[in-house]
């Protein structure tokens, strides 16, 4: 009775131990793998930039008009003025951080919190604004406009 | 000092002796008044001749000697009319040496000159060899007078004429700076300094006042009294002077509030050029308290949005009607502090409940009511964003896109604070709605950053449970292998 | 009904002779004695190696080696890439363990003289290995392009540039010119990610085929204690399951050094700023550092600096080739000055290290 109760207990015992063996592994390996996946899944957000962006294409920006474009963590001002010149500033207000405009009625650069007025050369020149807006480099590659923040 | 100055000084001084060894029988003013000409005349009112200083103690030559040609003669040192600067050299000979000058009995300041050179007009010249000022521009030549005479040319009441005579002149301007304004004398006699100088009131300001004497400056130059920072200090060295001012019963506490202002820390402490100074409000050369009418265009010159919001607002015709100044019945002037939400509202504190009740206003009651109720919402929910961000980021969490467009709620809020002037309770909303949506998104995004947080967490443990779990069973399977191979003899053989 | 796998085995069987090599492998046995344990460090090196290999092949997918882009990219890889905080994170912990576990099985191997004939080629491989996995530690901290990796680049390049003779030229070999700039990030990215690792896969190879022809050494001591005989395990399964045991071990901890220390990113390098404070290099070459510091500026007519690093090239070059001229050992007698030897460098190291990390 004994001898045969021995190994009936040492075969459900193998049983288990190879049912969480296997178990164990298969886990082990989704645990590894589904990370992995995930990583090689593309983010939705386009690439890393940040010294230079590209602010969008020529047709993108006609003659007399500005836009923002997100650059790093600040967002900057692209305008094309009525000339047809590019040029680029950072965006945020030197009074109290808001984000600046362009508005063509004034042909100027426009802070809407506080009527503060820069010209089309960064210079704050109206209202409360301390200090002019930082100039950023633009750089046009074939139909595409890049900012640079490098001289 | 340079050699020529060493010899006028010792001509000046060679010529005092004379005059004092052989008392007023100067030859020069006899037969000069003999003549009948005009500088001799002056020079009897001259405080210099008052004083015992003779002709020759500019113009050299020998005083005693009663013969033109050996009284006019170069070898007795005559030397003629001085020309351009050397005027004033012949004047520094004495008023630069304070030796000299406490002889004379003077306690007159020494640095006249020196102050003149590095001054705009010491600076300025056209020809090159000689500079715009002189000592006798603004003093004259023979009748020279105490400033204090009021017959002097740059006595209070002298003193604009005088500066005027070069600064209204247009033409003459033109050659040194033509972008400045020549209407300076016109402005200044519409100003309380102005119309009270010109009734000979002695104590108001004039040029010198607040451009200084000697030492003027450009503007632009910051050493001037009246650069953008100085002018506070400038104005007040009367205005917050009592015992000066009290004949005109006026506050005298206006720099001691304005310094603590938004404005004044900004200009004074920050050193912000654009924050206004005395004169921005109240004018420079045409200063006086603005009106009533004006304190909105004047405010509006910098707050030009508030103005507007303002001017097409409800209140516009309710503050014209009773003669309330428009920005300074809320905000007050010299003291005006940053604005801060607590102006708004129904609360004891607040400005709005000045005139506002629930019996008397409702309406407008209401919407004070609303505005600060949105304000104080979008506050604490930008509030509630950032300090999820700043979570999120303090847990080393990459945040920097929500970061980002916290901004815009932020720059919402600053809106909505300039919206408050619109007094339209649905522009307002209309902007702090932009600014609740922003910060809800904002605060949404952080949670989940907050979020992930603490799912590596779990995910570490859930993997940590499935690596212990796949370790034991390991260990398990390794024994009992190693036991069955234990009972066939495999293990613990010898080789 | 014969199972899958073996016919899938068999199938392969046929085609290219498995039984052989199963046979071997069955017949492989590992000594079992008191100094058993250091046997498992050369497994964890491999596989804290292969975990390099991984990781590394992953994070190349975001990767991008420029001036203006490696730093952004870690970060677009810590921050938006899912899972990207792990992949970096480990790659970098791991980078630290594998030569701390590489350093300690190296020590093993010298304590217990087991680089003595007929393992020369195995120390020697090994060795080289070491060498290369220093050049991967010292071009793969450049590559996220921070302010501290950039500094340390700045030093370590200019401690080569002193080298006599050949100095002046290997200092713009490693920088790509006279400075470190976007051109020295470009040249480690190239050493980090194709030169080492061809170099290393060959030598790994011949290291491993070496240690499964030769089986592990037994040492010279315990075969004294032991009688002529050695305890035994069986290579397979038994030391293998170990083996596996161990690595799971570790890949546990790499996974909470990764969660709860995350590799911090630091500030992105700016040429034109001030060097920041407390610039030290990774641990490993701390003492290096630390030695070197105290050497006087001038020892006679020998510039201090220059001196200090012909010492260190020749005792690493002493250690590369101790097989060579350990006789002792090698004629099976007991070599009781390299024990000496070994003790003072292990001493050497942990002392200078130390004080690097204090001081």
């Amino acid at each position: 009775m004994n001898e045969s109760a021995e190994p009936s207990f040492r075969q459900s015992k193998r049983d288990f131990l190879k049912y969480v063996l296997g178990g164990g592994l298969l886990a082990w390996i989704t645990a590894v793998v589904y990370p992995i996946l995930a990583y090689l899944k593309p983010p939705k957000q386009s690439e890393a930039k940040i010294s230079s962006v590209k602010a969008g294409t020529l047709k993108d920006i006609p003659k007399d008009s500005g836009t923002i474009v997100r650059f790093g963590n600040k967002p900057a001002i692209l305008i094309r003025t009525a000339q047809g010149k590019l040029r680029a500033f950072t965006a945020t207000c030197t009074h109290l951080d808001c984000t600046v405009q362009y508005r063509k009625d004034m042909g100027l650069i426009w802070c809407a919190c506080h009527n503060g007025k820069y010209d089309l050369n960064g210079r704050n020149i109206a209202g409360p604004p301390p200090r002019p807006l930082t100039a950023l480099r633009v750089i046009v590659h074939g139909d595409d406009i890049f900012i640079s923040n490098q001289p | 000092m340079s050699k020529p100055v060493h010899l006028l000084s010792a001509l000046v001084f060679a010529g005092l002796l004379f005059a004092g060894s052989l008392g007023a029988a100067d030859q020069c003013l006899i037969c000069h008044t003999g003549q009948g000409d005009k500088p001799s005349a002056l020079f009897r009112h001259d405080v210099h001749f008052l004083k015992g200083i003779p002709c020759s103690g500019c113009h050299g030559g020998n005083p005693n000697a009663a013969e033109v040609e050996q009284a006019m003669n170069p070898k007795e040192g005559f030397i003629g009319v001085p020309k351009g600067d050397n005027v004033s050299r012949m004047c520094a000979a004495c008023h630069s040496d304070s030796a000299r000058m406490r002889r004379l009995g003077s306690s007159l300041p020494t640095d006249q000159l020196e102050s003149l050179q590095s001054s705009v007009h010491g600076r300025l010249s056209i020809s090159g060899s000689e500079r715009l000022a002189r000592c006798t521009t603004c003093h004259g030549a023979h009748g020279i007078r105490r400033v204090k005479d009021p017959l002097s040319p740059v006595s209070p009441l002298n003193v604009v004429r005088t500066c005027a005579h070069c600064h209204s002149n247009a033409a003459f301007m033109r050659m040194y700076n033509p972008s400045l304004a020549v209407d300076q004398v016109e402005k200044y006699r519409t100003s309380v300094h102005g119309t009270r100088n010109a009734k000979g009131d002695v104590k108001v300001a004039e040029c010198a006042s607040c451009h200084g004497s000697h030492d003027i400056h450009s503007a632009k130059d910051v050493k001037s009294r009246v650069y953008p920072t100085n002018i506070p200090s400038t104005c007040s060295t009367c205005h917050g002077n009592a015992a000066y001012m009290v004949e005109y019963h006026i506050p005298t506490d206006q720099f001691e509030k304005f310094s603590k202002s938004v404005h004044g820390v900004a200009l004074l402490q920050k050193g912000d050029l654009g924050a206004p100074a005395c004169n921005s409000c109240h004018g420079n050369h045409g200063a006086a308290p603005p009106g009533i009418e004006s304190v909105s265009k004047v405010c509006g010159s910098c707050h030009a949005l508030n103005a507007d919001l303002f001017s097409a607002s409800p209140h516009k015709k309710v503050f014209d009607e009773a003669d309330l100044p428009e920005c300074e019945t809320c905000h007050g002037n010299h003291e005006i502090v940053a604005a801060t939400d607590k102006l708004l509202g129904v609360t004891p504190e607040a400005v709005c409940s000045q005139c506002h009740s629930p019996e008397e206003n409702p309406r407008g009651y209401a919407a004070a009511r609303l505005m600060r109720q949105l304000t104080d919402s979008l506050q604490s929910s930008e509030k509630r964003a950032a300090s999820l961000v700043s979570e999120a980021e303090q847990k080393g969490m990459e945040i920097s896109e929500a970061k980002f467009k916290l901004r815009d709620a932020r720059q919402a809020r600053m809106q909505a604070r300039t919206m408050v002037h619109a007094f339209d309770p649905k522009k307002f909303e209309e902007v702090a709605d932009r600014g609740l949506g922003v910060a809800g998104v904002v605060q949404v995004e952080a949670q989940q950053s907050v979020d992930e947080y603490y799912f590596r967490r779990v995910g570490l443990l859930a993997a940590t449970l499935i690596i212990t779990t796949l370790a034991v069973s390991l260990y398990l399977l390794i024994r009992r292998i190693e036991r069955k191979q234990r009972a066939l003899n495999h293990v613990g053989r010898r080789t | 009904m014969i199972p899958f796998w073996k016919r899938a085995y068999n199938w392969i069987d046929e085609r290219v002779e498995l039984e052989g090599l199963v046979h071997f492998l069955g017949k492989k046995y590992v000594p079992v004695h008191r100094h058993s344990l250091w046997y498992y460090f050369g497994g964890v090196s491999l596989f804290l190696f292969i975990i390099q290999v991984v990781t590394g092949i992953l994070l190349l997918m975001y990767y991008k080696g420029s001036e203006e882009l490696s730093f952004e990219s870690i970060q677009f890889i810590m921050s938006k890439v899912q899972f990207g905080w792990l992949i970096r994170s480990i790659h970098s912990w791991t980078a630290n363990l594998f030569i701390l576990a590489a350093m300690i099985h190296m020590f093993s191997v010298f304590f217990e003289k087991a680089y003595r004939k007929p393992r020369e080629l195995t120390w020697l491989t090994g060795m080289l290995m070491f060498f290369l996995a220093l050049g991967f530690g010292f071009s793969g901290y450049l590559l996220p392009w921070n302010e501290l990796s950039f500094f340390a680049t700045k030093v370590g390049t200019d401690i080569a540039g002193v080298i006599p003779v050949i100095g002046k030229l290997v200092m713009p070999f490693l920088r790509g010119g006279d400075e470190v700039s976007g051109a020295t990030l470009s040249r480690f990215f190239g050493f980090h990610v194709a030169v080492f690792p061809g170099i290393f896969a060959v030598f790994l190879g011949i290291h491993l085929l070496l240690v499964q022809r030769q089986g592990m050494s037994e040492p010279l001591g315990t075969a004294k204690e032991g009688g002529d005989e050695f305890m035994t395990m069986p290579f397979f399964p038994n030391f293998l399951l170990r083996d596996l045991l161990l690595w799971l071990i570790v890949l546990n901890l790499l996974a909470i050094l990764a969660v709860f220390f995350p590799w911090e990113l630091g500030r992105k390098a700016d040429p034109f700023a001030p060097a920041p404070a407390g610039i030290k290099p990774e641990w490993y070459f701390l003492f290096v550092f630390q030695t070197l510091k105290y050497i006087p500026a001038k020892l006679w007519v020998v510039d201090g600096e220059v001196l200090g690093i012909l010492l260190f090239g020749i005792a690493g070059l002493l250690l590369l080739l101790v097989p060579f001229w350990d006789r002792k050992s090698s004629r099976g007698q007991e070599n009781r000055f390299i024990t000496y030897l070994g003790i003072f460098i292990v001493l050497y190291i942990i002392g200078f290290t130390i004080l690097g990390w204090v001081v």
